[in-house]
């Protein structure tokens, strides 16, 4: 176990929006396989975290490894490392002018260089995996926001990613969506996806996690599994921020 | 009766009137998409030298009076060693002034597409120039359909500019005052010109109106 | 979600730069910015070379007399906006009105009005009160020959942006006025207008332009606005160029200043600008 590589690893990353410290001196190995979920208040730096890992935030110092390797800075390198991970947003981001299945298939045609008809069937694939096979031909806007972050999860599947990335994916969802969406997120975490999950929802991350971060101000304050932080977290800033949503 | 006397005696004249309107707007709204096009280039890219001049050109020409710009360009330019036929004269001034919008539409697609999108292009690892082609372009095209519409229909009324210098012939609206200097006809030459223009407006729109339907990106 | 503030879309579109990408930025900055100088040096040569620069051109504008005259015809551009910007809002609401009444025929009018004042160029209209009207025995005033067609075209835009500002006032409002048993006038008086105005102020304000635009058509008419009074100015010093130039950058700056206060306006009270474009001539 300790010989194996991280699928990703932050060594002493720190990054500054303005005077703000939004990251202090991070230091995280994600193992192949595993499921790390970050929680925390808002405005402690978790989506942060999430989005340094494929550069969308750039970093002041420190380094970022995905598979031992370093994060490319630029160019082409950049570009390859990205397709190799995975990311959904909170807002879906489907290409509005594309159909569902032209939004999955962009990527393995454009990126990845495989055919169209073959891109085509392993997209029908996905989307009948997340339950969006009939929207195929459809445009993002006519589907239900559930529908299109599903559609987004697919999207970013059909370039068979090492690693992937949630960032806050069902915060912008009616509450009678999100089920349908981390269903599909649980369903692959069982398969073995390595995951890093930023998100608000504790029922969920009891249910997915392998390890549970809490961040506040900048720092993971906490890193426990799922039972042990939840029954029974450390630091006040934990107690305090899980009380708050318990009132919910 | 005077109404056919009118087009009995000039209707060759407002004929040509109109040809010289419609092919001085559509050169100056050609030329105006692609100087717009390359201004907007300016505007976006990374080079800041390039930007501010892209910005500078943008607000100077839109803000600019079609007479004060056709004045310029006709009236001073030749003191300054730059002599232009008037026909020419008319054409840059419109192409100026309609860049600059045809900029600031360009702009405003491309602002529709937002941020979300391009980062979810990047994420799979488009390059630049994919994510530009792929997504960026073809959405800021499409939902640049009905400003462009617009824009063209003002390129049109921007070519009566051309009343104000010695154009043969004349264009639909020097035609008025050069019939009525000839005929009193009153209001009766006016409204052939005006008719044109309204009808080829009318025709612009409708048009423009269908290919939006077509095209237009549901969001 | 912590991002700081938004960055506009053309700033987006790049990355934070790798170092080899922050270098060729670099490098490329400089050649633009030579080349853009070398640009502005050869516009200046240009000048030098043709004598414009010669200080019998541009002293004048070191006289107060100079700048009396083109502030009298500066008044006489404001003077003349101002009335065709009020007789194009009052245009404009009569035409939206006519184009939400119930009455077909009224409808159609006002639509066929809108459509005409919209798809005819200014110039034209301004022939229409040079030329044709003499020759039918009615006489105006140049400030009218200039400020009427100004507001023709500009009441024209101003109708469509109160459609579609009163079409921006959500139904419900309507709804509930109707279930307060208000007659549709007052509906329109009391729900629509005061909701719908709030909507359309900055689009408006940016109409001004437009006007401003048209009002140098005086130069056909010969109306003492800043164009007309900087052509008098050329007869007197012989100065073509920097009479004409000086002109066109106040009235950029007026229409920039215009445009500007519009966008402001419309930031500060979170209300979108309608697209109405139209370029003047």
């Amino acid at each position: 176990m300790t010989e194996q590589i991280p699928a990703v690893e932050f060594r002493h990353v720190d990054k500054h929006f303005g005077k703000l410290h939004v990251l202090r001196d991070i230091n995280l190995s994600i193992m192949p396989g595993e499921v790390v979920v970050v929680i925390g208040p808002s405005g402690s730096g978790k989506s942060t975290l999430c989005r340094t890992v494929n550069r969308l935030e750039t970093i002041d110092s420190g380094e970022i490894y995905i598979h031992g390797e370093l994060l490319p800075e630029e160019g082409k390198a950049l570009a390859a490392m990205r397709s190799k991970v995975g990311m959904v947003f909170q807002s879906f981001n489907l290409f509005a002018h594309k159909t569902v299945l032209d939004n999955v298939t962009m990527g393995p045609t454009q990126v990845l260089g495989v055919k169209k008809k073959e891109a085509e069937e392993q997209a029908m694939a996905l989307l009948a995996r997340v339950g969006v096979a009939d929207q195929a031909k459809k445009v993002p806007a006519q589907l239900s926001g559930g529908q299109q972050q599903r559609v987004a999860i697919a999207r970013s599947l059909a370039m068979r990613p090492e690693v992937m990335l949630f960032d806050e994916p069902t915060s912008a969802l009616d509450p009678e969506m999100i089920n349908e969406v981390l269903d599909v997120i649980v369903e692959l975490a069982r398969e073995g996806m390595t995951m890093m999950v930023v998100t608000h929802e504790m029922g969920f991350a009891r249910r997915v996690a392998d390890r549970v971060l809490f961040m506040a101000d900048g720092v993971i304050l906490e890193e426990a599994t799922p039972d042990e932080f939840f029954s029974n977290p450390k630091t006040d800033r934990a107690r305090e921020f899980l009380d708050s949503i318990a009132g919910h | 009766m005077r109404f056919i006397e009118l087009l009995s005696t000039y209707g060759d004249m407002y004929v040509e009137a109109a040809f010289a309107t419609w092919w001085m707007t559509a050169v100056s709204f050609i030329g105006a998409m692609i100087l717009g096009l390359m201004v907007t280039v300016m505007r976006v890219c990374p080079i800041k030298p390039l930007r501010v001049v892209g910005d500078f050109y943008v607000q100077v020409f839109r803000n600019i009076p079609g007479i004060s710009m056709l004045i310029l360009v006709a009236y001073a330019l030749p003191y300054l060693g730059l002599v232009l036929d008037w026909v020419p004269c008319v054409l840059v001034s419109a192409i100026l002034i309609c860049s600059a919008f045809a900029s600031e539409n360009f702009m405003s697609g491309i602002n529709t597409v937002g941020v979300g999108q391009i980062e979810a292009a990047r994420s799979l690892g488009l390059t630049f120039t994919q994510m530009m082609r792929l997504v960026i372009i073809p959405q800021a095209l499409r939902s640049v359909v009905p400003p462009m519409t617009n824009l063209l229909i003002a390129t049109m009324l921007t070519t009566a500019i051309a009343s104000q210098v010695p154009v043969t012939p004349p264009e639909l609206t020097g035609v008025v005052s050069y019939i009525n200097t000839r005929m009193p006809y009153g209001v009766l030459a006016f409204i052939v010109p005006a008719a044109t223009y309204l009808c080829t407006s009318l025709l612009i729109g409708y048009v423009g109106n269908k290919i939006d339907q077509r095209v237009r990106i549901l969001r | 979600m912590s991002a700081p503030a938004v960055k506009p879309i053309r700033d987006s579109l790049y990355e934070q730069p790798g170092p080899k990408t922050r270098r060729r930025i670099v490098v490329a900055t400089g050649i633009a910015a030579v080349l853009v100088l070398i640009g502005i040096a050869l516009i200046i040569r240009q000048f030098y070379i043709t004598g414009q620069l010669d200080p019998k051109y541009w002293l004048l504008f070191t006289r107060w007399t100079t700048w009396k005259f083109l502030l009298t015809g500066f008044m006489g551009t404001l003077k003349s906006a101002f009335v065709a910007g009020v007789l194009a809002l009052a245009g404009g609401l009569i035409l939206m009105w006519g184009r939400l009444s119930k009455i077909t025929p009224v409808r159609w009018v006002a639509r066929a009005i809108t459509e005409f004042f919209r798809g005819v160029p200014s110039l034209l209209f301004v022939y229409f009160f040079f030329i044709v009207m003499p020759t039918v025995g009615i006489k105006m005033d140049s400030f009218w020959m200039i400020t009427l067609p100004a507001a023709m075209s500009a009441a024209g835009a101003c109708a469509e942006v109160f459609r579609a500002g009163v079409n921006a006032v959500p139904a419900g409002q309507v709804e509930a006025a109707k279930s307060l048993g208000m007659s549709k006038t007052k509906t329109m008086l009391l729900i629509q207008l005061p909701q719908a105005i709030r909507f359309v102020v900055p689009t408006l304000i940016s109409q001004l332009v437009i006007v401003v635009k048209d009002t140098t058509l005086a130069y056909v008419v010969s109306y003492a606005d800043l164009l007309q009074n900087g052509r008098v100015l050329i007869a007197n010093y012989d100065a073509l160029v920097s009479v004409y130039l000086v002109i066109a950058i106040i009235y950029i700056v007026l229409n920039y200043l215009i445009n500007k206060a519009s966008v402001a306006i419309a930031n500060r009270s979170g209300v979108k600008l309608i697209d109405v474009s139209k370029v003047s001539s």
